[in-house]
């Protein structure tokens, strides 16, 4: 029968090898017995159609040799909590030293923009590599468990030797604390407003930001560099995102548990200002107004103030990427809790 | 397939993967080759597909707890399996928890009935 063995030929390109021969002539028999069983049934040979139907029932070649593998799974079910866990823990800390690597270390020893776009560029690829490893470990190590069972050492604290005592305390339920009020809403939306009205004042008015230290500014050998004009803006336009945010809140009446996306995308925002301050090239935040007259009395002073302005954005930068981070693997542990809890 | 028909398919696959080797096992107490296990199995009410049983019966082999020959039958080779003694050992533990099982499950819905109260 040409179709029973075009079909076999098909189930054996998915057995093991080593297997192949005994499996494929056992389901040779099987089938061929039952075959027969059918035409003496009816007293004639199977059509085309009967045929078809019987190696239909049988299941795609694929699906047959398939139940004929020993593992199924890569890691298995004893495995894939701790897996997991290890999993979420190694991302996230990779996440947050590609992070601090794009917004700290690239700016600190190369310049220009585009070499922080490449390093954030580069996270996704990092991610990937921790997560293929941490799954080839643990799939490793599971196969192992499998097959030897004996030689697989126990883990303390884990499979012996486990302390109920050992668990840690009770954590504070989510979303324990006070929901934020409508007049806490109104106020921080008037303070944003007014915020926003201060900072238009600046340009005019610059003793409303440096009192003394303007009249000092003007009269003195230094000037801001332009770099701060496009820093200026940028603070501006994510203060007016924010107010309006908060208004949106209040007209959609959810400013009692403010978005946690939203606030991390307000907080990633908030990065771009400093990243953009710390990718000045040669850290020119302040320049001499006559720097012919005044380079070599003030060169010593100046570089001293750009330095510590430029190691000033970097802890600044620090600071936001690491509570970003926190953020994120908080909203993330978050969503996978309300996911096992649903 | 709607979500409850493919929860109540994986639950019965659930259910009915221990009871199969259990079934497959008790009638392996009397040699077989896989057809004639599934013609078996069938005439009793319990059907079972061709590429379920047979790998399940070479699994079972590679446990230890069925042994296997070939041997030729009308004029044909064929795989005949039979239980092993560590087969025999584990089938009688296996049927005293499912006995253990069965009988549990029994009260649990006789206490539930509001007809048997």
């Amino acid at each position: 029968m040409e179709l029973l063995d075009r079909y076999l030929q098909a189930v054996r390109k998915y057995l093991p090898v080593r297997r192949q021969d005994d499996i494929i002539a056992e389901l040779r028999a099987n089938m061929e017995s039952q075959i027969e069983d059918r035409e003496s049934e009816l007293g004639r040979p199977l059509t085309q159609g009967e045929s078809d139907d019987f190696l239909r029932k049988m299941g795609h070649p694929m699906l047959v040799a398939s139940r004929y593998q020993p593992q199924q799974y890569l890691i298995g079910p004893t495995m894939f909590p701790m897996y997991f866990y290890v999993l979420r823990i190694a991302m996230l800390w990779a996440f947050i030293i590609c992070m601090i690597v794009a917004a700290v270390v690239t700016p600190l020893t190369q310049t220009g923009g585009q070499a922080v776009i490449d390093a954030l560029f580069r996270t996704p690829g990092v991610l990937v590599q921790v997560a293929a490893w941490i799954t080839l470990v643990f799939a490793a190590f599971d196969f192992a468990r499998t097959r030897y069972p004996q030689a697989c050492p126990e883990i303390p604290g884990i499979t012996q030797n486990w302390n109920p005592s050992s668990l840690p305390p009770l954590e504070k339920a989510e979303h324990s604390g006070k929901p934020r009020s409508f007049t806490q809403t109104i106020i921080e939306i008037v303070m944003g407003v007014l915020f926003l009205g201060w900072l238009l004042l600046i340009p005019h008015h610059p003793f409303v930001l440096m009192g003394p230290g303007a009249a000092y500014l003007q009269a003195g050998p230094f000037l801001l560099a332009p770099v701060w004009w496009t820093f200026y803006w940028l603070l501006i336009a994510m203060n007016i995102m924010q107010v309006g945010w908060k208004c949106i809140e209040l007209a959609r009446g959810t400013w009692e548990r403010p978005s946690p996306i939203l606030q991390i995308v307000s907080k990633a925002f908030g990065l771009i200002p400093i990243v953009f301050l710390l990718t000045t090239p040669d850290h020119r935040y302040v320049l001499l107004k006559n720097p012919l007259a005044n380079q070599m009395h003030y060169a010593q002073t100046l570089h001293q103030v750009n330095e510590g302005l430029h190691f000033a954005f970097i802890v600044v930068c620090t600071i936001i990427v690491v509570q970003l981070a926190f953020d994120i693997g908080k909203l993330i542990w978050g969503g996978y809790r309300n996911h096992l809890a649903g | 397939m709607t979500v409850a028909d493919s929860t109540f398919e994986n639950l019965r696959l659930e259910l009915r993967r221990g009871c199969l080797t259990l079934a497959v096992l008790a009638q392996l107490r009397q040699e077989h080759y896989g057809y004639t296990l599934r013609k078996d199995l069938a005439e009793r009410g319990l059907e079972i597909d061709e590429s379920t049983l047979y790998p399940l019966l070479r699994r079972l082999e590679t446990q230890g707890l069925l042994a296997s020959q070939w041997r030729e039958e009308d004029k044909r080779n064929k795989r005949f399996y039979r239980l092993s003694p560590e087969g025999e050992q584990i089938l009688s533990r296996l049927l005293d928890e499912w006995n253990s099982i069965n009988a549990s499950v029994t009260r649990i819905l006789d206490a539930n009935d509001p007809e048997t109260k």
